[in-house]
């Protein structure tokens, strides 16, 4: 009886259900990717400005993207409107492609995906 | 070195989710009656850049914010070096 009694109460009945909160990226990734750039030490309470500043960013970013979108007449973001978004921000210029910047920042799968794949769009999608 | 490689997935879902929180009428490309290529183009890529500009993001507000934290001969990057780093890219802002 002994061995039933000391059987753990499952953890999951006994915890409050996770309140519903607004959508953010996950602590843990804004902090590795970071202090991967920073590359060297950060503070603790650093990574909740860091937060703070990505959820400007993400707001900054939505409003930008509608403007892009509504600009063109339409309700759906599209490839183009991140190019030419990050063409504004000066992050895609004439020297630095956005493939460029594909190969550098993303990882090998999505690479894969990315260059050649839009490569062949640019033939569906005129539009483009 | 020994260091952990940094985990490279795209939250896309999370992406998706705070852009519909800010613009719930605003739509990143999804038709899902369209063929495999075409969808991954439409519905898939768009969040891929979104990760690619969050990713470049932070790391303009990371070299910004080494930069402010050596200015103040810091060897460690607080808060305030951040919040200075934050306000010379100002979100990306033009």
């Amino acid at each position: 009886t002994q061995l039933l009694r000391a059987k753990p109460v499952p953890k999951r009945l006994g915890a409050p259900r996770r309140k519903k909160s607004e959508p953010h990226i996950a602590s843990g990734l804004i902090k590795m990717i970071f202090s991967h750039y920073a590359r060297m030490p950060v503070t603790r309470d650093t990574f909740k400005i860091v937060e703070k500043c990505s959820q400007r960013y993400f707001k900054q970013l939505s409003d930008d993207l509608e403007a892009y979108s509504s600009h063109a007449r339409r309700k759906t973001v599209e490839m183009a409107d991140l190019e030419l978004l990050m063409r504004r921000q000066g992050l895609v210029t004439d020297k630095m492609p956005l493939h460029v910047l594909i190969e550098r920042y993303l990882p090998l799968e999505y690479r894969k995906l990315l260059i050649p794949v839009a490569m062949s769009g640019n033939k569906v999608f005129p539009c483009e | 070195g020994r260091r952990r490689r940094m985990k490279r997935t795209a939250p896309r879902s999370t992406l998706r989710k705070i852009i519909k929180q800010h613009k719930p009428a605003l739509r990143l490309a999804a038709n899902a009656d369209l063929l495999y290529e075409s969808f991954l183009i439409f519905y898939f890529f768009p969040l891929l850049k979104v990760h690619l500009n969050f990713l470049l993001f932070l790391h303009r507000l990371a070299e910004e914010a080494r930069t402010s934290a050596f200015e103040n001969k810091s060897k460690i990057i607080k808060p305030e070096h951040t919040i200075a780093a934050a306000k010379v890219i100002k979100h990306f802002k033009y």
